[in-house]
């Protein structure tokens, strides 16, 4: 209990809105923007990742619970403080963690102004919805809660890992409008899912009728977890084999899946562009080493009964503890499948309105002579950007402002300012910089949170280095 | 132009220092040693229901004085377990319709069969018009605990001062222990 408590906290503290890279959004001069919308306009005719460089994201957070909220400065017991927290959580609050890193990752403008990129990346993705009931019975016991449903179909969590080969053209249809898409193989390391779970457990003071003083109950408990890439790594020895075969998967040897992004861009008029993205629409088919567990019951235990039967010397009495473990395990069997299962990815949202003003930045001030439909690139832009990720329990939603400033052809400046279910002071600062043909970038949020990282609710965090060469 | 570049360069430099030095501050985390998680846990024991001819033995016209049963009760000297119990309560109790009064008797054994702790209840009479219910708290911590804590089962002896073929009613005991535990 103690070490799931301290694993969690590390699990907060380390890493911070799920997989929402408002930053990197919309900033053109990255390369990686491309991931976050396939149909963003595109400055360069040729990029390169450095390998394994070209994208760390780390990203981690709870809804409703910073470290310092629990181990803060104050004379307060830290029990009393953990009870008021668990009684303050909700079954929707959350803990959840997110991190990238980018093997690699290429692209060209081809001869028919088609701009291919592709690349391989790792993802690990993790969320674990706050089991309030249970963390109640945990914390304290039944003894107060007579009667009280405390309720199973409160356990939500689901965690991943995968790699991700991906291939995607861009192309911009006439002036004011880019258009991409993306194609994704996903190929399944490991996964785990409990979603879909009901059921309930009370005490109750027994009636006339019942045997005992109270009745334990397990009603209409209907639970499953789903496992994928997990059974087979049980027979093997040490660290050291389970990482190679893991790491094997991530080469197709894993369970496959298929998934698309599609996006688009398009200049309304000379200074305002729309944007919007749809990445990860698919699903990873686990057919390979799947083992899910599911318990489905209506159960009621009253202790153990003594019949009292007349023995002969040496005769021994019944084994009752035993015949009312074995009476639990029939009426509670936990079914053990090898069903194939289709897992949905997580799909994400992205849409956003920029206005540009400021001086021009790739033609004359009044109009783009190159595409003199669409919007005049200038040194600084504002506006609104919407993320939706879907989630077990519904969609996570978030809302930015920014403001993009570009100081030189080689330094542009991106502040945002999120409200999500973490926090509604998410502060956030992107710079990339392209020093001759090495682009480099980092962009991090809540960093009023850096200040003391304790308080922080959620942090994210994206660097990264390319080699990339601009249009003329 | 020169000096703009170099100003923007140290204006990333101080953003990767601000980055950098992010800090976890007015927080104690020495403080999780102090986590203790102590739930009160409360679960349904032994039960039974005796008709009174228990105590007589038809066949051979004789009365049966006393009778007994035992059961495992694994968790009770499990070290996992024990290591964490503060307290043990035990709740019994009797409901009596038969004409007598009855001694119920625990005795708490070990693997081994020694005896490790020992509880009694004295029942009184009832009638089956009017049954008496007799209700009995036993607390168990300190030294009391660890005795009881060597005991894997219980042996529960009923026994009748005297018994004949006419006597009627029911002997009932419903229990339940109350678990202080500590993390």
């Amino acid at each position: 209990m103690r070490n799931l408590l301290q694993l969690l906290i590390v699990l907060w503290v380390t890493l911070a809105i799920s997989q929402n890279k408002q930053v990197l959004y919309g900033m053109t001069d990255i390369p990686q923007n491309l991931l976050l919308n396939p149909g963003s306009k595109i400055p360069q005719k040729m990029h390169v990742g450095v390998p394994f460089l070209s994208q760390i994201h780390v990203n981690g957070g709870s809804s409703g619970l910073s470290a310092h909220d629990i181990f803060g400065n104050s004379n307060e017991d830290i029990n009393t403080v953990i009870r008021n927290k668990i009684f303050e959580l909700s079954d929707r609050d959350f803990f959840s963690a997110t991190q990238q890193l980018e093997v690699i990752n290429f692209g060209w403008l081809a001869k028919n102004k088609i701009y291919f990129s592709g690349g391989l990346y790792e993802e690990l993705d993790f969320i674990l919805y706050f089991p309030r009931d249970l963390a109640i019975l945990a914390w304290e016991g039944n003894r107060d809660y007579l009667n009280y449903e405390f309720d199973l179909g409160e356990v939500s969590t689901a965690g991943d890992l995968l790699s991700v080969y991906h291939f995607g053209a861009n192309k911009q249809i006439n002036d004011k409008l880019t258009f991409g898409v993306r194609a994704k193989l996903y190929s399944s390391m490991l996964s785990y899912k409990s979603t879909n779970n009901r059921g309930t457990f009370v005490t109750t003071l027994g009636d006339e009728d019942s045997p005992n003083i109270y009745e334990h109950k397990l009603q209409n408990v209907d639970m499953s977890v789903e496992t994928s890439g997990l059974a087979s790594l049980q027979d093997l020895n040490g660290s050291a084999e389970i990482g190679k075969k893991i790491i094997g998967r991530a080469f197709f040897r894993g369970n496959l899946g298929l998934g698309v992004d599609i996006g688009a861009t398009y200049d309304i008029t000379n200074n305002i562009t729309a944007s919007a993205s749809i990445l990860d629409l698919g699903a990873i088919f686990h057919t390979k080493d799947v083992e899910s567990y599911a318990v489905s019951s209506d159960y009621t235990l009253d202790g153990i009964e003594l019949l009292f039967p007349p023995l002969l010397d040496g005769e021994s009495t019944p084994p009752y503890f035993d015949d009312l473990e074995d009476e639990f395990e029939n009426e509670v069997p936990i079914d053990t499948l090898y069903n194939s299962y289709t897992q949905f990815r997580p799909t994400k949202i992205n849409a956003s309105l920029a206005y540009s003003f400021g001086r021009s930045i790739d033609g004359s001030d009044d109009c783009n002579c190159k595409k003199p439909d669409g919007a005049t690139a200038r040194n600084q832009q504002a506006g609104i950007q919407y993320y939706s990720i879907f989630r077990p329990k519904g969609p996570q939603v978030a809302g930015t402002l920014f403001y993009t400033r570009r100081f030189t052809n080689f330094l542009a400046v991106k502040a945002t300012y999120t409200v999500d279910s973490f926090s509604a002071t998410n502060i956030g600062l992107g710079i990339v910089a392209d020093i001759g043909m090495v682009n480099f970038y980092l962009a991090a949020d809540n960093l009023l949170g850096y200040q003391n990282l304790a308080k922080a609710k959620s942090v994210s965090l994206q660097l990264g280095f390319n080699i990339k060469i601009d249009r003329e | 132009m020169m000096k703009t570049n170099s100003a923007y360069t140290l204006l990333g430099i101080f953003f990767l220092i601000a980055f950098f030095s992010a800090c976890v501050k007015d927080t104690d985390f020495d403080k999780a040693d102090d986590i203790v998680v102590s739930p009160v846990v409360e679960l349904d024991l032994i039960y039974f229901d005796l008709p009174a001819i228990t105590f007589f033995d038809t066949i051979a016209s004789s009365p049966i004085l006393s009778v007994s049963d035992t059961t495992d009760l694994p968790f009770l000297n499990d070290q996992d377990i024990t290591d964490k119990m503060n307290r043990v309560e035990f709740f019994f109790k009797v409901t009596n319709s038969i004409q007598r009064d009855f001694q119920v008797d625990f005795q708490f054994l070990t693997d081994e069969n020694e005896v490790a702790y020992t509880t009694q209840i004295p029942v009184a009479q009832g009638t089956v018009a009017s049954p008496v219910i007799t209700e009995y708290i036993e607390n168990v911590e300190g030294a009391a605990l660890e005795d009881l804590t060597m005991a894997g089962k219980v042996a529960v002896s009923v026994t009748i001062p005297s018994s004949n073929e006419n006597l009627d009613g029911t002997l009932k005991l419903e229990s339940k222990a109350t678990y202080y535990l500590e993390f």
